[in-house]
């Protein structure tokens, strides 16, 4: 064999089945994926030379490993994100729509910032944030992630409860074991396997947008309301705005996004590719949601803000009919799962990270205590403040109210971070980017302001 | 052993135990009294010799990496009115928990201009990342504890400990109070700061860099992927190439890739150069070709020249995987050379594991393992040795073009631990180690990181 033919790796049929294969592997073993991604996209022409079995095989690899930006923002179309939307939906028809135009530019700029520090810096937001401020002002944005967090949590063990009522079984009985079986398959490493089960379950979802459509909504409504702004003044819709920011661009995500590049060994040279994975991850995520609020106010637009699961699962009836709310369960308990351990998990690191701990769900409780407590305990009390007799829909809206408030503290840390030219030299935000990063921080800020002062207006009964 | 001599023992153990305790608990206390918190400091007032205030606290520089084991103060940085001003570690008269009193009336305030190898440590260390090379672990520095020794201020230990953190964020007058609960000699540390690489190199190595070099590769390898990108590269400065190439060998692909890019061309080149042939191969195919160029300008001729020739060859053949540190040795050759001979390759003594018989015009006769050259007779010939292992059934060599799947095939088949890799003419051109055919087999586990949530 001479030496020639073999140079090139990519030249030969043998090495194209080759890639191919690895591509299968990783789809059977996270393990690869690390690298998986970045080689993935980078050698996808290659995916022209391969038999369409393996194509497929590719495809579904790329999204087994899709990147931090796709995964995090992604993870906001959870239980409470659903709620929220369909919320939205119900109660305003296609009244928010404009508005979630609005946020999905936040949230692609937000997610840009936290993946730009990440590759940068090769540190996680809880790291920097403690290096560049004090250690009081870390406390205060780790306390807020932690809050915000534990609302999450909450609602993430609310959400599997609520699946678990449309299916008949109370959820007294099904919260503790689920949240014990989730801790342990997390402590206890099987659970990346629980994970891709949970993965494919939420894919339920997707079947909202095909709801969308044939649902049959009035388009030229959707149209106008996506171009032409649309503002109520009273306090529901405020609300309800708030909430949309909060569970769209929720704190965790940033802190997850930026992990998520360190994590996997991102390289600067591959900033672009890592850029447009926290762009299309972003407006992807907003584009589901968008679709959910359609469909739901479609179907039941105009009755008022939504009472229960039950009628979430309703936007699904055009898909499923009478299986719509078996369907909807299947999905929440997939999304509900998954959120449930990778939000608990993303805080612990965090705080881990800027504390200086150890932290890994690979060790045992005596090497990384700080960490596994810290995961513990938000596991724990989700699950307990789950069981109380409370409204599932209020609370998990009242989580994204919460997130809401939060989220300006942590994005003006991330502004004022990726402003300084003393942590990301050439990659610090340009006049522009500066600009538009302070009005969408602002603008996030003001609506969470407008909240609080109408909520504790209405303390007085002035509101 | 009998349950009461077990029970004795661990009475003893006990007793033993809390004398300890106690002995630690009393040096602590004295300790405690005569170190200065950092994160205390900052923020307090300075006072003259009267008791009169003239300005606070704002960060406390040190020289460090200077001659001494722990690095002196060398003054602070105090505000005094609106200004910002140094105030040398002269006029200093003493530092307590919670002030600072001048030495004399008089004050020589001058504006702060950092000179080669100081620190603010508040600024640039506090908080920030440090290699604890005692506990082998990338930690970040929760409180810095000075203490006056000989009339000097030295800088002796960090503290890393999480109660600490709480003491800063609890009220102002828990903060002067030093909490020594886990403390790292200063000496242990190896920390990175802005500007604190200034300076020769040899001088700033002195503390850290007989602890940094007691460590193993795979240890370096994991701190040196827990670290930030600047901190990395100053990490990498620390050590010398060798020392620092083996670390390299062990790291993930990925971070490895990444490391490369980001250290000066002159560095990474010269990281490249001492890494074994196969690895930095192995590192070089992950790069862009114009980056790989880059590199491999900056290697000598013939080291660059054998990279280039490796990296021809696929990654997932007996070629590309190959290390080219190879043994040869002809038919008249004694065990006795032969053996003398690889006791000047023993800094190769991981990639070598057999050594290959070659005839006059380089054609390959036979593979033999290093336990044969170990229990044979000092005069014998390796041709004498090889007809003898003949007997055993002829040796394996595998084609440069082989899959790895096949090596691995036939490395079971064999029963050995390494295989010859050949050109068309049996001509021995490198050598497949079976570590390279498990990475290739293995699933790359990484560790069980927060990364699988990601993935």
């Amino acid at each position: 064999m001479s030496l020639d033919t073999d140079s090139t790796p990519d030249s030969t049929p043998d090495s194209a089945a080759q890639s191919a294969r690895v591509g299968e592997t990783t789809a059977s073993g996270p393990a690869v994926a690390s690298s998986g991604l970045t080689r993935g996209l980078a050698r996808v022409p290659l995916l022209g030379r391969v038999t369409r079995w393996n194509r497929w095989a590719r495809l579904a690899a790329l999204a087994g490993v899709a990147g931090p930006g796709l995964v995090a923002a992604n993870a906001g179309n959870d239980a409470a994100g659903i709620a929220t939307y369909a919320s939205a939906g119900s109660q305003y028809v296609y009244g928010t729509l404009f508005f979630m135009v609005l946020v999905t530019v936040a949230l692609v700029l937000v997610q840009e910032m936290a993946v730009r520090l990440g590759a940068f810096t090769g540190k996680g937001l809880g790291a920097l944030i403690r290096e560049q401020f004090s250690l009081r002002a870390t406390a205060l944005a780790l306390t807020c992630l932690l809050l915000a967090n534990t609302g999450l949590v909450v609602s993430e063990f609310a959400g599997i409860g609520a699946a678990f009522e449309l299916l008949g079984v109370p959820k007294w009985a099904i919260i503790p074991p689920a949240a014990l079986l989730l801790w342990a398959l997390v402590l206890f490493g099987s659970y990346r396997y629980a994970e891709r089960i949970f993965l494919v379950m939420s894919l339920v979802f997707f079947a909202y947008p095909i709801a969308m459509i044939l649902g049959h909504p009035n388009w030229g409504k959707v149209g106008h309301s996506l171009v032409v702004p649309h503002l109520q003044g009273d306090k529901g819709f405020i609300l309800l705005a708030v909430a949309l920011i909060g569970t769209t661009v929720s704190p965790y995500m940033q802190f997850y996004a930026a992990a998520g590049v360190v994590d996997r060994g991102t390289k600067v040279a591959d900033y672009p590719l890592i850029r447009a994975d926290a762009i299309i991850g972003a407006v992807f995520a907003c584009g589901i949601s968008l679709t959910i609020i359609i469909a739901t106010a479609t179907t039941i637009g105009g009755t008022g803000p939504l009472a229960s699961a039950a009628q979430a699962a309703k936007a699904l009836e055009p898909v499923a009919g009478q299986s719509a709310e078996v369907l909807f369960a299947v999905g929440l308990i997939g999304a509900s799962a998954l959120a449930g351990a990778v939000v608990p998990l993303s805080a612990s690191y965090a705080i881990g990270e800027a504390a200086g701990v150890e932290r890994s769900v690979s060790r045992r409780f005596r090497d990384a205590p700080f960490f596994l407590s810290l995961f513990t305990a938000q596991i724990a009390l989700g699950a307990a403040v789950a069981m109380t007799p409370i409204d599932v829909i209020q609370l998990l809206i009242g989580t994204q109210v919460l997130q809401g408030l939060i989220t300006p503290v942590v994005l003006v840390y991330l502004l004022i971070l990726t402003n300084r030219r003393s942590v990301l030299g050439a990659a610090a935000n340009g006049p522009r980017y500066r600009i538009a990063a302070t009005v969408v921080v602002v603008g996030v800020a003001a609506m969470s302001t407008i909240l609080l002062v109408q909520t504790v207006l209405s303390w007085f009964g002035l509101g | 052993m009998t349950s009461n001599t077990m029970l004795m023992s661990t009475t003893a153990k006990l007793r033993g135990r809390r004398v300890q305790l106690v002995r630690q608990a009393t040096a602590t206390r004295s300790v405690r009294e005569t170190l200065v918190s950092l994160a205390g400091l900052t923020g307090r007032p300075v006072l003259n010799p009267m008791g009169d205030e003239v300005g606070r606290v704002v960060d406390v520089v040190a020289r460090l990496y200077g001659n001494d084991a722990y690095p002196p103060v060398t003054g602070l940085v105090v505000r005094v009115g609106r200004r910002r001003s140094f105030l040398a570690a002269s006029a200093i008269g003493q530092i307590a928990g919670d002030r600072v009193r001048l030495s004399s009336a008089r004050m020589d305030l001058s504006e702060f201009v950092r000179r080669p190898g100081e620190v603010l440590l508040g600024r640039d260390v506090l908080d920030h990342q440090l290699v604890d090379v005692d506990g082998v672990q990338v930690n970040r520095a929760a409180d810095l504890y000075l203490a006056p020794v000989g009339g000097r201020v030295l800088l002796v230990g960090v503290d890393v400990s999480l109660p600490t953190l709480l003491r800063r964020l609890g009220p102002r007058r828990w903060q002067a109070r030093a909490t020594p609960e886990r403390v790292v000699d200063w000496q242990t540390v190896a920390p990175f700061a802005e500007n604190a690489t200034d300076g020769p190199a040899e001088v700033r190595l002195r503390s850290s860099r007989g602890a940094l070099h007691r460590l193993r590769p795979a240890e370096l390898a994991d701190l040196l992927e827990d670290l930030g990108r600047a901190e990395r590269q100053q990490l990498l400065a620390m050590l010398d190439p060798g020392h620092a190439a083996d670390a390299l060998e062990e790291m993930e692909p990925a971070e490895l890739e990444n490391l490369l890019r980001e250290a000066p061309p002159e560095r990474a080149a010269r990281l490249v150069e001492e890494m074994e042939p196969d690895e930095a191969v192995e590192a070089l195919r992950d790069l862009h070709t114009d980056e790989r160029e880059q590199l491999l300008t900056r290697i000598p001729d013939a080291e660059a020249a054998q990279l280039r020739g490796l990296l021809a060859y696929p990654e997932d053949t007996a070629g590309g995987s190959m290390t080219t540190r190879l043994v040869t040795a002809v038919r008249d050759q004694t065990v006795a050379e032969l053996r003398a001979e690889l006791a000047t390759s023993a800094e190769h003594r991981t990639e070598i594991d057999a050594v290959a018989l070659v005839s006059a015009d380089g054609r390959l006769l036979a593979d033999i393992p290093l336990f044969d050259l170990a229990v044979a007779d000092d005069r014998t010939t390796l041709g004498e040795l090889a007809d003898w292992l003949a007997q055993f059934g002829g040796h394996d060599a595998v084609q440069a073009g082989a899959r790895l799947g096949e090596v691995a095939e036939q490395l079971v088949a064999a029963r050995a631990s390494s295989l010859l890799v050949v050109d068309e003419q049996q001509r021995p051109l490198g050598r497949i180690l079976a570590d390279d055919v498990l990475d290739y087999l293995l699933p790359a586990r990484g560790r069980l990181h927060f990364r699988r949530f990601l993935q």
